[in-house]
């Protein structure tokens, strides 16, 4: 189990807080299930059940269908005493999606994903110094004359707080980036990723690179990609009619709603990475010049309840192992911990 | 406890869209800013890179001034690049790495839009190989290509020239704006950090140094082939 | 313009000895020379160098000169001494800057600005280069200096240094059998020339090469293209450029590569399409099937046995019947139905009249080869890891047109077969294990992907450097200033 302590450390200063029973982080969220189809050429990439297209013998060439649990959710966490508890669905945030495939065998494997496509650090160890740093702070609007300052210095603005709004962590994470290159990229995009209109509108990265294992023994280094077919499509608080949903929550009542009329879909891209690709390092996103494979389906439609669930980046299947990226190992145990001490269901790790 | 925007918050809020401040801006600010913090002109063309899915499927975005910006030197150009259609195919065909080419007119400027794999000094050079002439051509006509002609005997001094009317592609991950402009100032990747709140400041000094650019590298449908290996897997040959 | 293109008559005379032609003499030191800073540095500097263009004196060697087959009564000289200047050796020596900017961009970029170009990041990149190369503005002037016996190499360097500071130094000598590390004989191959008498080569079937795709002011391959001289007339005309490049070889690693791949080899189902069982005599004198599937392997990643036997035309034996000697090591060709793989180094550096994508390009990027290796002596069968490899020369008239191209388009990427597109060098390519993969020719046609391949050739420092004519290196003496 790599670097324990870390994670525990990680863990609880994410946990410090928090509404005790829920996630630390990506606090608010929904399930929703529905089956994954892989495409017809995901099998000569990987050797792993759920990207097998099997023939059923005799039938009309039928292939797999994997059934799949999803949970999607917003990135920040319940913090209860900077009154930025409960889902605030229309403000700017990463979301999550976390994708469970339940195998053939009864097992199962994950792939945890999120609407941005780079980490912030490159270690657990920075990302502590990160997450120190960007602690939520109390903040006001700026004044009309830093306002002013900032535009004649040409420099990015400040956004206005939302209503209610008294604290947010984007002045730590800009501080924080500007000692290092490393999380620059990462905090730009997060403080200008908004709010999709529906949790099935956005794109999300699993960010870490795996190796998948192709039949004939070939290891590739991955990233995979949820894109909605739907399109990703963020709310536009300029318009009048969408305004309301800075206050009042809506990502939940829209899938159900949403998946009451019928399924949503995504469709799993897989880019392969080359020769001076960083498979290490998830602060670094790859071009979007590397080959690209359209590994399957996935259609939801059904809402369920899977607030007790855990789920685990490091929970995989025979043909995906992990990079040797030290984001990824130290979630392994973090994810566990967490699971421990919001007393959700364990991960299936707990039996190994 | 939300502080409720007063008036002059309104005001400030409004400023990008009224016209004398963005007048403001324009003729002050931005000139201003870029006396103060003057960013070199940045190189066009897609960055040396070691990835393969880097080094196909290249864009080239060639815009040339014409000599003569009216209709009837945009026609003289209209008429020699229709006038040399086989040749232009014998080049595509037989220097092998181009996907696709086309030609436009665009205000006072020629445009020739590429994509083409592999290094650009072996597409230009092989290209002035096997139709030079055409090149001679365009070069009657654009601003600066007479020095260039015969562009088979100024092969090096035609690929700097192409070099440096191919658009600059502004990097696919924004931040790595910083990176390229300390790059040009001689500065390693290990120099300070930039202030993050900065990056629309570095992206408008560079728009001010490099008017036009392509915005980033590229999208493509089947990235990482070759049009060789798009030709070969068709059966077409190559 | 047009004017400077006036043809160059061929006086190799005027020439430096060691572009046609090598001189086969068994050690080389290249000193790394700075022209100091001060006016009388650079007036002693010059004066160094009018002496040795004007065939040497007491303190002074000279330049050797190309003979063009004279020595071939023996009358061999038994020192040579030759000079290639960077950009900023031009610069230092005061070449003014309107001059320097009629040399071609890579040139005066200099090679760590070329860098993504030819496969120098990671380990390769110039930020891990030893001294004096970790200083590239430094390098002025790369000179080497040849014989049989180090004493002599000796006795030039010490009149050498009491003209330039010697920033270091790199000593390389000829292996036994012209072989490098990996155990490959080499140079072998070279372009070849009308207008140089070269008994050994006269059999040759590969088109003979203009004298331009080494010289500045020929015309060369490219029809009706002529790469520009630089300016002055004087300075550049019968130059020539070179990519001096330190290349280490991982002998150990390579060595392992071959046992890991034969291991696979054995266990393949396909193994008896690789070689054919009993074929293990015609590979090699007492090799089991392990260690001929090891020397197929080394074979089609080169394109040669490790005797120098062509694979194309030997590919089931690397002691053909009728014997070696027999066997012709030049007159070969490609074609779609090649028994060499077209990754293979031997068809990626030079593909001589085979199919490649660019069509146009064939014979055109040619590179004459001078190298000696470096390093202690190589025992496959103990495998010690000391740094060694080769100090490489790689001569062309544009460094753009044939060393760059070959290195970014063929030796990497690998662009001129869809087959092998997105592959590098097997040998000496930019690898990672991750990602690499060469494509193993089987005897039926068909291939077997070999994988994890790592990157057995680092850099360890270069220059590009600009090798005048004898009227050149006067025209340098003579600046002021
Ligand atoms: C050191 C880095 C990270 C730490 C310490 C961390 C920590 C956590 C913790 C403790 C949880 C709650 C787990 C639970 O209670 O079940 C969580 C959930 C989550 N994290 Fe991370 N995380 C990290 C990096 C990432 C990255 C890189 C991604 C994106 C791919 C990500 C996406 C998510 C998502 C989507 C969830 C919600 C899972 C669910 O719906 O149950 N996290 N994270
Ligand atoms: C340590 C690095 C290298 C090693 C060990 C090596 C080894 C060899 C060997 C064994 C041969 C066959 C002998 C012959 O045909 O003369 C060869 C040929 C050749 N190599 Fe290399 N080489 C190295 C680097 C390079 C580089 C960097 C280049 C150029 C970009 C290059 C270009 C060539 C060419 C042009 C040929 C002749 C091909 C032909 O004409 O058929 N080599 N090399």
């Amino acid at each position: 189990m790599p670097e324990p302590d870390i994670a525990d450390t990680l863990v609880a200063f994410l946990n410090a807080d928090g509404i005790p029973g829920k996630r630390p982080v990506h606090a608010w969220g929904i399930g929703a299930s529905g089956v994954f189809v892989p495409s017809p050429v995901a099998g000569s990439f990987c050797i792993a059940d759920h990207f097998q297209e099997k023939l059923p013998e005799g039938y009309p060439k039928k292939p797999q269908v994997v059934s799949v649990t999803v949970r999607f959710s917003n990135g920040s966490g319940s913090r209860q005493n900077d009154g930025a508890a409960g889902p605030h669905d229309g403000w700017s945030d990463v979301r999550g999606m976390a994708t469970r495939f339940h195998l053939g065998d009864g097992s199962a494997t994950d792939l945890i994903a999120m609407s941005l496509p780079e980490f912030f650090t490159p270690t657990p160890e920075t990302f502590l110094d990160f997450a120190r740093d960007a602690l939520p702070r109390p903040f006001r609007r700026e004044t009309p004359w830093q306002k002013l300052r900032d535009m004649l210095h040409l420099t990015l603005p400040l956004p206005d707080p939302y209503p209610g709004q008294v604290s947010r962590p984007d002045d730590g994470a800009m501080d924080y980036a500007d000692r290092n290159r490393s999380a620059q990229l990462a905090v730009f995009q997060a403080a200008s990723i908004g709010a999709p209109v529906s949790y099935v509108r956005a794109t999300y990265h699993a960010v870490h690179t795996f190796f998948v294992i192709a039949p004939d023994g070939t290891r590739r280094g991955v990233r995979f990609i949820w894109q909605p077919i739907a399109g990703a499509l963020n709310i536009d608080l300029r318009d009048p009619a969408q305004q309301d949903k800075v206050t009042r929550p809506y990502l939940q009542q829209e899938l159900r709603d949403r998946l009451a009329k019928g399924p949503a879909r995504f469709s799993l891209m897989m880019m392969i990475g080359e020769t001076g690709d960083d498979f290490d390092d998830s602060t670094r996103p790859w071009p979007p010049h590397r080959v690209r494979v359209m590994m399957g389906t996935l259609t939801l439609d059904t809402v369920i309840d899977c607030e007790h669930l855990s789920f685990n980046p490091l929970l995989l299947t025979r043909g995906i192992e992990p990079s040797g990226d030290p984001i990824l190992a130290v979630r392994e145990w973090a994810y566990q911990k967490s699971s421990q001490v919001r007393g959700g269901v364990p991960c299936p790790f707990s039996q190994r | 406890m939300t502080d409720a925007p007063g008036w002059l918050d309104r005001f400030v809020d409004s400023l990008p869209e009224r016209g004398w401040f963005q007048f403001l801006s324009r003729y002050v600010v931005v000139p201003y800013w870029a006396w103060r913090d003057p960013k070199p002109k940045l190189p066009g063309g897609p960055r040396p890179a070691a990835q393969p899915g880097e080094n196909l499927q290249c864009m080239m975005n060639l815009i040339m001034p014409l000599k003569d910006p009216s209709p009837v030197g945009r026609a003289k150009a209209a008429l020699a690049i229709a006038q040399n259609v086989d040749a232009i195919f014998d080049g595509l065909d037989n220097v092998g790495t181009v996907h696709t080419a086309r030609f436009l007119l665009l205000d006072g400027n020629l445009c020739m839009i590429s994509v083409y794999d592999g290094d650009f000094s072996n597409y230009i050079r092989d290209f002035i190989v096997t139709i030079g002439s055409v090149f001679d051509e365009i070069m009657d006509l654009v601003v600066g290509g007479e020095e260039l002609k015969p562009t088979a005997q100024n092969v090096d001094k035609f690929i700097a020239w192409v070099h440096a009317h191919d658009l600059f592609q502004a990097p696919d991950f924004p931040t790595d704006l910083f990176t390229l402009q300390d790059e040009a100032k001689g500065v390693g990747p290990g120099g300070p950090p930039h202030e993050l709140r900065s990056l629309p400041r570095a992206l408008i000094l560079q728009l001010h140094a490099n008017p036009n650019i392509s915005l980033g590298g590229g999208y493509r449908a089947y990235p990482g082939f070759s049009a060789a290996q798009v030709r070969a897997k068709f059966g077409v040959g190559w | 313009m047009t004017a400077a293109f006036a043809p160059s008559t061929f006086d190799p005379a005027t020439l430096q000895g060691n572009i046609l032609r090598g001189y086969r003499l068994g050690r080389v030191r290249y000193l790394i020379l700075e022209v100091g800073g001060q006016a009388e540095d650079r007036a002693r500097a010059r004066r160094f160098l009018a002496a040795a263009a004007e065939g040497g004196s007491a303190e002074v060697p000279a330049i050797t000169r190309e003979s063009s087959g004279k020595w071939a009564g023996g009358a061999r000289p038994d020192t040579c001494f030759n000079i290639g200047l960077t950009a900023e050796g031009l610069r230092a020596l005061g070449v003014a800057d309107q001059h320097l900017a009629t040399f071609p961009a890579e040139f005066t970029d200099g090679m760590t600005k070329r860098a993504m170009k030819l496969g120098d990041f990671d380990d390769s990149a110039s930020a891990h280069w030893p001294a004096p190369f970790d200083q590239p503005r430094r390098v002025h002037i790369i000179a080497s200096v040849y014989a049989d016996d180090e004493g002599r190499i000796d006795e030039v360097q010490r009149k050498i240094a009491d003209a330039f500071t010697v920033l270091g130094h790199r000593d390389g000598r000829n292996l036994a059998e012209d072989k490098v590390f990996f155990g490959y004989r080499d140079s072998i191959s070279q372009p070849r020339f009308a207008e140089v008498q070269d008994p050994e080569r006269s059999q040759d079937s590969e088109p003979v090469d203009p004298l331009g795709t080494v010289l500045l002011g020929f015309p060369n391959r490219f029809e009706g293209v002529l790469f520009s001289v630089p300016s002055p007339d004087v300075l550049g005309r019968c130059g020539s450029f070179n990519a001096f490049r330190i290349l280490a070889q991982d002998a150990a690693g390579f060595e392992d590569y071959l046992d890991a791949a034969a291991t696979r080899l054995l266990a393949h189902p396909l193994v008896d399409q690789v070689l054919e069982p009993g074929g293990e005599a015609r590979i090699g004198r007492g090799l089991d099937r392990f260690g001929a599937l090891r020397e197929i392997v080394a074979a089609q990643m080169c394109g040669r046995w490790r005797n120098g036997v062509p694979y194309e035309t030997s590919a089931d034996a690397q002691l053909p019947d009728p014997p070696e000697a027999a066997v012709s090591l030049t007159n070969f060709d490609y074609s779609r139905t090649s028994a060499c793989p077209a990754g293979s180094h031997l068809r990626r550096c030079n593909p001589r009249g085979g199919p490649i994508v660019q069509r146009i390009a064939n014979y055109t990027r040619r590179l004459v080869r001078r190298g000696m290796s470096y390093g202690p002596d190589f025992d496959p069968a103990t495998r010690d890891r000391s740094e060694r490899g080769l100090l490489g020369n790689f001569i062309g008239a544009n460094l753009g047109a044939q060393f760059e191209a070959v290195m970014c388009d063929w030796l990497n990427l690998g662009l001129q077969d869809p087959d092998v597109t997105g592959s590098n060098d097997p040998l000496i390519g930019a690898n990672r294990v991750e990602t690499s993969w060469f494509d193993l020719r089987l005897r039926d046609g068909g291939s077997i992907r070999l994988r994890e391949i790592p990157r057995f050739v680092t850099t360890r420092g270069g220059a590009y450097t600009f090798l005048p004519s004898l009227p050149a290196i006067r025209y340098l003496a003579g600046l002021t200033g």
